[in-house]
């Protein structure tokens, strides 16, 4: 089961968002340039900071698609006569001896799926993202080294046609690569799962409770997934059950507690004549005692119209460790008082259905996050969503593509190596805690980073202070904590100039049997591949017209 | 002799820094002259004496430290005055994975020539550098003589105006080394104007009208090679076949008149005996020189 909530993507404020961020580094830009020139040339520094401004726009206004293309076919058959294909032997090499190291029990095919899977896709990215990294950042250092570039750029080139020709080759050859490697990825996991587990590989297409909207932070009933506490008050969330990141968060069995599950906008998406919908849920257990270990914990939805008043219950299900529980819901149902509902014209009528689960053991816990139940809509081919998983490594592979061209500009072949993977490395790992940090992420609902910063946190560690003490009023606690203010300000300015790689990794959907949604996941990998590429080669551009390109 | 100017340096100096700035080392000091249009200019000088440095700034590759440089009426780098340079650097640097026709394909769409127009132009100059038979072959498996070649092709691509180049014999035989010059004099008489430099002396004053002496980054000498070379006070007189009596006649009255003299028969340079010897091989295949008092032995065929 997945364990993040599917944020759709908002194009309009991610563009808003952009031109906002981008418009403030052009500004820092300006102004630092503005002043370095000033100090080194004189009063002629801005003249010349302007013309090489009007003279960049010139330049990619006149781009010439011909060029770019001579360019990028150069980079093509470097790469090819380089040998660079040998990666795709590297690749099958991995694959001869995989099977080796994989679960091989027909017991759990969903396991087997999910090793299958996740192992194919991890190890295209781990076999094609350095290809992509080793390729943009040596190609353009070698060949200034090698002086080839001086045939070229005193040949009628624009310094963004090398950019866009070098990005475009390395980038039409690791897609090849990426291409040949995916379709034997492909066949391999058809081949090596049983009969059983092949079955089973699909891309189901959920239907998710949305997020709430954002005002409707502080009005319980606008939530679209929310709690009732165990004596019936509302709650924002369950229990923690001593999760410090609680993702889930439970409901008591055999008492008021539940968790309740809007899902909105079903009339478009439910054909008027299904004569049944499925629900699919996968509840965690949280067992207070043994109990029957045989047995799992019950738990029992009721389908809800408050606007009519009607609730329909239905059948009590069993919830095991680590399973997933799929009930089907006929069209006809029988309401509280044993009067007949339909499903779709009494309790869908508005297009909103509510889906209250509860917990009905005694003593025992489930735990709850909002993609733990969804409605299911007919399944694509596992292909589907095995290609949009691909589609996301070669995101990636552009973004590392560009941005090792982007240092390839300004640095010579270890130095450009060593940023763009420090930059990716950074993206993949720190970016969580960078959030964490600035209390952009919340480490649970509702909490937020505790400790302060970097010099608080090593005060409290002299002191012995726990992060959750605060820190007695001093002259001291406000010298750190404003020192440590202009840090986390930093890092989060930071945090617009390295990538979030993670949203590129989709193996969690495909290792997992779901399509990899595009509002959610693919726009916004696109979305951001383009953000950020156009000032990379911005950058790109400015560095390899403002350098000397003979290195002493 | 046209006057208008195709190439103008004014003090232009170029020094090398260290990573922090420091100096390091002034390659070119203060560097004024003009190349007019349609000459063939040479620049001269012993190894770091500036040369490589003053074509590099000339064609954008190094910032100017000091002073300013213009071709074609523009700033050096300027992507439209590209379009009518021609540069064959000192090394072909060239992408050695390509072949002699896609090389020149590349090069040719660099300049957004249209594809029958890079087919053409490129069977042209392969030929005229004489490349057919490795026209195919990676440039990689090219030997010096012949990246030289193919080097000066692809500056050529773009029926350039003005043509740099940097040791453009430098690598070849003697017979690629007159062809090379050869092919300078007819570009002059095309009416394209060409800076080369040079540290082989008899090279450039074979081809160049104009030259310009560096040493240790400073112009030292400039001016017609004619008139540089002129010694004033030395009169030549040359006659073929003349009779010893004549000689005789000759001397008589060059010692009535007072003059220092001194009469021999000249010699020809040793590039005109290796040209001529191995034109009269191709002529006459199998043809061997024998030492005298030994007895020839028959060619043996492959």
């Amino acid at each position: 089961m997945l364990t993040f909530d599917q944020l759709p993507f908002d194009v309009v404020a991610g563009l808003l968002h952009w031109l906002g961020v981008c418009g403030a580094l052009l500004v820092v830009i300006l102004i630092t340039t503005t002043a370095i020139s000033l100090a080194t040339m004189g009063l002629t520094g801005p003249l010349f900071v302007l013309q090489q401004l009007v003279a960049g726009a010139t330049d990619f206004a006149k781009t010439s698609p011909r060029r770019v293309g001579a360019l990028t076919v150069l980079a093509i058959r470097e790469a090819f006569r380089k040998k660079t294909l040998y990666v795709f032997y590297v690749f099958l090499a991995l694959f001869l001896f995989a099977g080796w190291f994989l679960p091989n029990s027909n017991e759990d095919p969903e396991l087997r799926i999910r090793e299958h899977v996740s192992f194919v896709l991890r190890t295209l990215s781990w076999v094609m993202l350095p290809v992509s990294l080793l390729l943009s950042c040596w190609s353009l250092p070698d060949d200034i080294k090698a002086r080839s570039l001086h045939t070229v750029v005193t040949k009628p080139v624009r310094r963004n046609e090398i950019v866009f020709g070098r990005i475009l080759g390395i980038g039409a050859v690791a897609s090849l690569i990426l291409f040949l490697v995916g379709g034997i990825g492909y066949i391999w996991i058809i081949r090596q799962l049983p009969p059983a587990a092949r079955e089973m590989l699909t891309a189901r297409v959920p239907i998710w409770v949305a997020p709430d909207p954002p005002d409707a932070k502080d009005e319980w009933s606008q939530r679209r997934f929310r709690f009732i506490g165990r004596d019936g008050k509302p709650e924002a969330t369950g229990i923690n059950t001593g999760d410090e990141y609680m993702f889930r968060s439970y409901i008591e069995g055999n008492s008021q507690a539940r968790a309740i599950y809007r899902f909105e906008r079903l009339t478009s998406r439910i054909p008027a004549d299904t004569q049944e919908i499925e629900l699919e849920s996968a509840f965690q257990v949280f067992r207070i005692h043994k109990g029957n270990i045989e047995r799992g914990i019950m738990c029992q939805f009721t389908l809800v119209n408050e606007a009519k008043k009607l609730r329909a219950s239905l059948k009590p299900f069993e919830v095991r460790e680590f399973r997933g529980n799929r009930i089907k819901i006929p069209r006809q149902l029988k309401d509280e008082d044993d009067k007949d509902v339909d499903l779709l014209r009494d309790l869908i009528a508005d297009g909103t259905l509510e889906v209250h689960a509860q917990c009905i053991t005694p003593g025992q816990y489930l735990g709850m996050a909002r993609p733990d139940l969804f409605l299911r809509t007919p399944d694509r081919p596992f292909f589907v969503s095995y290609t949009k998983g691909v589609a996301g490594i070669w995101m990636m592979m552009v973004m590392l593509t560009v941005m090792g061209v982007m240092a390839s500009c300004f640095a010579k072949g270890p130095v450009a190596t060593l940023f763009t993977a420090a930059m990716w490395g950074f993206g993949r790992m720190a970016h969580n805690f960078m959030g964490e940090l600035t209390g952009k992420i919340e480490l649970a609902p509702g909490t937020t980073w505790q400790g302060g910063g970097p010099f608080e946190s090593i005060w409290r560690i002299i002191a012995h202070i726990t992060p959750s003490v605060p820190l007695e009023d001093s002259f001291g606690t406000r010298v750190v904590q404003f020192i440590d203010g202009g840090i986390i300000k930093l890092i989060a300015a930071v945090q617009y100039i390295i990538p979030d790689f993670r949203i590129f990794n989709l193996a969690e959907y495909v290792a997992n049997g779901f399509d990899v949604p595009f509002d959610v996941a693919l726009l916004r990998g696109l979305a951001t591949t383009l953000g950020y590429a156009v000032p990379w080669i911005v950058v790109g551009y400015f560095s390899l017209k403002l350098r000397e390109l003979e290195a002493k | 002799m046209n006057t208008e100017v195709v190439i103008q340096t004014r003090n232009l100096t170029k020094i090398y820094r260290d990573f922090w700035g420091r100096k390091k080392v002034r390659a070119l000091n203060s560097l004024t002259l003009d190349v007019r249009k349609g000459e063939v200019f040479g620049l001269l000088g012993p190894n770091g004496s500036g040369k490589t440095t003053s074509i590099k700034l000339m064609l954008g590759l190094l910032f100017p430290s000091e002073g300013e440089v213009s071709i074609l009426g523009n700033p050096a780098g300027d992507v439209n005055t590209n379009e009518r340079i021609g540069y064959l650097p000192e090394e072909s640097y060239l992408y050695r994975f390509l072949n002699a026709e896609e090389t020149l394909d590349f090069y040719g769409r660099l300049f957004n020539m249209p594809a029958n127009v890079r087919r053409d132009r490129a069977k042209q100059l392969i030929e005229r550098v004489g490349l057919q038979a490795a026209r195919k072959r990676q440039l990689r498996e090219y030997s010096k003589g012949m990246t030289r070649r193919i080097g000066l092709a692809q500056a050529l691509i773009n029926d350039p105006d003005l043509i740099l180049l940097d040791e453009p014999t430098s690598g070849l035989d003697p017979i690629g080394s007159r062809d090379m010059k050869d092919l300078i004099v007819k570009l002059k008489e095309e009416g394209k104007t060409v800076l080369m430099c040079s540290h082989l002396l008899a090279d450039v004053q074979d081809v160049c009208d104009r030259i310009a002496i560096l040493d240790g980054g400073e112009l030292k000498v400039f001016g017609r090679v004619d008139e540089l070379l002129k010694e004033q006070d030395v009169t030549q007189i040359r006659a073929s076949r003349l009779s010893e009596q004549a000689i005789k006649d000759v001397e008589a009255v060059l010692t009535k008149h007072g003059a220092k003299f001194e009469i021999d028969h000249p010699t020809t340079s040793l590039e005109d005996l290796f040209i001529k010897t191995v034109r009269e091989s191709a002529a006459r295949p199998g043809q061997r020189y024998v030492p005298p008092g030994t007895t020839p032995q028959p060619s043996k065929s492959n």
